[in-house]
């Protein structure tokens, strides 16, 4: 389902002309099958978010190929990856990422406003992922109106209210307290069971890195494994 | 995106920054209002003087005053007419002869003078003479008159003091009532020969009216006579065209005193006129006098909707200014909406339907604002040159006019400007970083 090969990724930071390169990435090698959970855990500055970055065609790799649902991702156009991202990859983010200025109900609207569906079958569809996360209620109240664990429940109900297969979280539990992560963890464990949709988690936490099927370690750009890089 | 789902979404983001959009809105209306107001002077003094020409004349007609051949002037004759007739577009040729004199009509007790005139009936006919009663002459002692004559016509056995009020027009009781058609009448007419004046009176009959001219305030008190009864006139007199001196003869031609050309549309009027000039007629016609008005109008309208232009382009600063700023605000929400798949050409269009929303509303209600004003100066402007001024302006006249074509001008302008002032943001719009907006470590 998605198969990243060699890629590496350098950053040229400073001044133009005085850039120093940084490679965060390096020859970066895995796949994901479908209805896995791969978790990719690493210190801060190992290049885990750059990884999901690459993976959601946030950036393009410096070298290297990814592909998702038989795409190369990496030769498409922005536009071409702006429709791609749109059919295929929902994400969850640390900091939930929500509209202040729209209501629960039109933050998990949004993704099938973007994809010029009919008000009806919006409507339908936003309930549905609203009811599944438990937040029927709440459609009508504002982000700042919610606790962070809404928040990320509302978040994560327009993850599935895109109904693409693959979900790419960052540090989806972040910002919460243990409590409400173990919930969010039980409910992508659910999801991840009963609908068989696939996750890329990046987490420091090693708690969550648990669930993954498949776990990556990070270390200054490399994969570890057993404290070697591979 | 729908474009419904657009609009939806551009109304929910003016309102978060309401008193900024109005006063966007309301720079572009009054820029709008001063373009059109500017321009409506233009076009209302414009339309005044066409509709003075217009009114004035028939704007079909072209008058023909002579033939230059080789140099020289040349009467123009039968053999002139029928190639004037000949010519494309050329819808008829009327051509009239005038009595060299006033001759007296009288009839019952009543008396008056008429202009009097042989006319070619046909080519009258074609070029839009109609008779309203009776028929066209068809005897050498048959008339038929214009629809005012019987305002000619006076009692004989009054006192002028008493028939005629201070304004020296004829008292309602006195004019003359009857119908005149069928009515024989007598036509007098004078010549003097050595300083001893003759009189020769003709009976005649008028066998028709002519219908009254398009215009209301127009009169046609017109005779129009017969060829044979011209030449009976000329016998009595022995001068051209029944002069009453002899030594008038000299300045009476013997052809045409009147040929009018008549075009069948506006349009043709020019053609005309150039091939006539080619061919060395002397022709002139009202719709050349507008041709030269409309060259001069046409570039006085088209500097003063240049200048109210300028005006929109500096309002269009506001949008610029507005619709960055609405960019720079919206920075995290562009953001989420490319991390979730929307496509740059929709965000795109998302902001410069946004700057075009301003610009329509600000074109709208500048408009409404402008035809107020217009219909205020017209009104008020009028009082005040009339007032202070103490003159008399034309009945009708305009200072200001709003066609649908300013309105159009003004649309365009106005909408072009913004999207144009809109694109810049737009374009910045769709080369938000993801990353960034999205406040990520990298």
């Amino acid at each position: 389902m998605i198969k990243v090969n060699n890629i590496s990724h350098t950053f040229y930071l400073g001044k133009k002309g005085k850039e120093t390169a940084v490679s965060v990435l390096k020859d970066i090698s895995f796949s994901v099958n479908e209805g896995e959970i791969i978790t990719i855990t690493g210190k801060s500055g190992s290049g885990k978010s750059t990884l999901l970055n690459l993976v959601g065609g946030f950036l393009r790799p410096t070298e290297g190929e990814i592909w998702i649902e038989e795409k190369n991702i990496t030769t498409l156009s922005e536009g071409d990856l702006a429709d791609f991202r749109l059919e295929n990859l929902s994400f969850i983010f640390q900091s939930f990422q929500l509209i202040p200025s729209m209501t629960a109900y039109e933050n998990v609207e949004l993704p099938l406003v973007l994809k010029g569906l009919d008000r009806d079958i919006r409507r339908k569809r936003v309930m549905t992922a609203l009811e599944r996360v438990g937040l029927q209620d709440h459609a009508s109240y504002y982000p700042s109106e919610l606790s962070g664990g809404q928040q990320q429940r509302i978040s994560i109900a327009r993850a599935l209210v895109m109904e693409s297969k693959i979900i790419l979280a960052d540090e989806p539990t972040g910002s919460l307290d243990s409590e409400t992560e173990q919930e969010i963890l039980a409910f992508i464990k659910e999801l991840n069971e009963k609908e068989n949709l696939t996750f890329l988690i990046i987490t420091h936490d090693e708690e969550v890195a648990k669930i993954g099927h498949q776990r990556i370690h990070l270390h200054d750009g490399e994969i570890m494994k057993e404290g070697v890089s591979v | 995106m729908k474009l419904q789902d657009q609009w939806q979404f551009i109304r929910s983001n003016m309102k978060k920054s309401k008193s900024r959009v109005y006063m966007t809105v309301l720079a572009s209306a009054m820029a709008c209002t001063f373009l059109v107001v500017l321009a409506s002077v233009g076009f209302g003094i414009h339309d005044t003087l066409i509709k003075d020409v217009i009114e004035n004349r028939n704007v079909t007609q072209i008058e023909i005053y002579g033939l230059d051949k080789d140099g020289e002037s040349k009467e123009i004759g039968d053999e002139e007419i029928k190639q004037i007739e000949n010519m494309e577009g050329v819808k008829a040729v009327t051509r009239s002869k005038e009595l060299a004199q006033t001759p007296v009509y009288r009839t019952d007790n009543y008396a008056g003078h008429g202009w009097t005139v042989v006319s070619h009936f046909p080519s009258e006919i074609e070029a839009g003479m109609e008779v309203e009663e009776g028929r066209l002459p068809e005897n050498a002692n048959e008339i038929i008159v214009g629809h005012h004559f019987s305002n000619e016509l006076i009692p004989q056995d009054k006192d002028v003091n008493e028939i005629f009020d201070a304004n020296g027009e004829l008292l309602e009781e006195f004019a003359y009532k009857d119908s005149l058609l069928g009515k024989e009448i007598s036509l007098t007419v004078s010549k003097e020969t050595n300083g001893k004046e003759e009189e020769h009176t003709l009976n005649v009959t008028i066998v028709g009216i002519t219908a009254p001219p398009a215009r209301g305030w127009m009169e046609d008190r017109t005779v129009h006579i017969s060829e044979e009864l011209l030449a009976e006139i000329e016998d009595f007199t022995g001068t051209v065209k029944g002069a009453v001196h002899e030594s008038e003869d000299h300045y009476v031609s013997s052809g045409y005193d009147r040929i009018h050309a008549y075009a069948h549309n506006m349009e043709g009027v020019v053609d005309i006129s150039e091939q006539l000039n080619e061919e060395g007629y002397y022709a002139y016609s009202p719709a050349e006098e507008l041709k030269n008005i409309n060259v001069v109008f046409t570039i006085v309208k088209a500097g003063l909707i240049f200048i109210g232009t300028i005006a929109i382009i500096i309002a269009s600063i506001g949008i610029y200014n507005t619709m960055t700023m609405a960019v720079t605000e919206r920075t995290p929400d562009i953001g989420i909406m490319k991390a979730l798949g929307a496509h740059p050409k929709k965000i795109k269009q998302i902001f410069l339907l946004e700057s075009s929303y301003i610009g329509l509303l600000g074109v709208l209600i500048g408009i409404v604002a402008s035809y107020i004003i217009s219909f205020i100066a017209n009104i008020g402007l009028t009082m005040i040159v009339e007032g202070m001024f103490e003159e008399q302006l034309p009945e009708g006249f305009r200072f200001s006019s709003i066609p649908l074509s300013l309105v159009a001008i003004t649309v365009i302008i106005c909408l072009t400007v913004t999207v144009i002032s809109g694109s810049k943001p737009a374009k910045k719009a769709t080369q938000v970083d993801v990353l960034q907006a999205l406040r990520r470590e990298i």
